[in-house]
């Protein structure tokens, strides 16, 4: 007996399910947790935790955004600076300024490129930000709060937390569908996580060029990566949100040579329209 | 002949003078005296024998500093390497295979 909940956060629609009957209350658990993340993570709500670190530059925070900001960091670090938290001036400055509910399609507004991979200090439970260095943990957040979510669903059953495309898997076996240039495929999880970066959904035109999320922090632009979407199985949500955004912005050709070298399974859908499965899927 | 003999001991006497000379002479008392006497000389050598204690001293320490960075680069590299082999293992893709059921959710962009 499978029981599952729909709901919106984190700007997406999140999915719970549970191999399980009479899951109620782990459902609640884990739908009051995303809200709870979101109102710590987002970078949308003035009065978010992680919106006064941003401000404030030297902040005492709790242990989630300390959490994930470790995570964040680890991260930049294991992916040489192709995931960086500190691309949030960025995002901003090619257009992604507000909900992408509330961004504007089209806009002749000013495209500004910024210099990413500021220095970010942890001293116990204080974060303090370098000069102009300003944190988005938007893709982190939401591979963070999946994990979180799905621990809490597992006490009732097997569970799946899908977070607008992250995946948490804790126990059992779940078909997950990937869109391939051909159709959807479809992986068979029996842990870890899966995520998905592409930029064929959250992207938007400024003065007649296509923009997207997905920032290269070597250059503080969008990435002009071959690869139109790419997806990562890894030994978490966390870990998947990671790499996925890694191995986009390497490019067809490293994504492929990394993927094999880590065993990392990835189905890469390139922008001339194919299908490549690397890191041991076939 | 005993002018000959005269001749031979004054030659002997000569020759035993000389070689008296030539000791006394090799023997260069007036250095020894004068180095002892010298107060700069002997302030350089206190200096010498402090200097040389002191090196010692230092090269202890120096080698009980390294005996204690060695030991805790040892322990530094172990905690790296367990550290490198958790993190691999935690970074270790679960299996995953294709199959042709149809999927409960399906990922995209996120």
């Amino acid at each position: 007996m499978m029981e599952s909940r729909r709901f919106k956060a984190m700007g997406t629609e999140i999915e719970l399910f549970v191999d399980a009957a009479g899951a109620d209350e782990a459902l609640d658990a884990a739908e009051r947790e995303f809200h709870r993340l979101e109102a710590t993570l987002t970078r949308f709500r003035p009065e978010s935790e992680l919106s006064r670190l941003n401000e404030e530059r030297s902040l005492e925070v709790g242990p989630d955004l300390l959490e994930v900001v470790r995570l964040a960091l680890e991260a930049r670090g294991r992916t040489d600076g192709r995931f960086d938290p500190t691309v949030h001036d960025a995002v901003v400055g090619a257009g992604y300024d507000r909900t992408f509910e509330e961004l504007p399609e089209e806009s002749t507004a000013v495209v500004v490129g910024w210099v990413c991979g500021g220095s970010v200090r942890i001293d116990g439970s204080r974060i303090e930000l370098g000069p102009d260095v300003r944190l988005d943990l938007g893709g982190i957040g939401k591979g963070y709060a999946a994990e979180r979510a799905a621990e809490l669903i597992s006490a009732a059953g097997p569970a799946l937390v899908n977070a607008g495309g992250d995946i948490a898997v804790h126990g059992g076996s779940w078909p997950v569908g990937v869109e391939t240039a051909e159709g959807e495929l479809t992986l068979e999880l029996t842990g870890g996580g899966l995520a998905t970066s592409g930029r064929d959904r959250r992207r938007w035109r400024r003065n007649g060029k296509e923009l997207h999320h997905l920032i290269d922090p070597a250059t503080g632009a969008p990435s002009p990566s071959d690869l139109l979407r790419l997806t990562v199985v890894a030994s978490d949500a966390v870990e998947a949100e990671v790499w996925a955004k890694a191995l986009y912005i390497a490019g067809e050709g490293e994504a492929v040579r990394e993927a094999d070298m880590r065993g990392m399974p990835c189905v890469l859908v390139t922008a001339d329209g194919r299908t490549r499965l690397a890191g041991g899927l076939s | 002949m005993t002018n000959q003999v005269g001749r031979l001991y004054s030659v002997a006497l000569g020759l035993f003078v000389f070689f008296l000379t030539w000791v006394a002479i090799g023997a260069r008392p007036w250095v020894a005296s004068g180095s002892q006497s010298d107060p700069r000389l002997a302030a350089l050598e206190k200096r010498e024998q402090r200097v040389r204690r002191q090196s010692v001293v230092v090269q202890r320490l120096v080698n009980r500093r390294w005996a204690t960075y060695r030991a805790q680069l040892r322990q530094r590299q172990s905690q790296i390497a367990a550290a490198s082999q958790a993190q691999a293992a935690a970074a270790q893709a679960p299996p995953v295979r294709v199959v042709s059921l149809p999927p409960v959710t399906s990922t995209r962009t996120s």
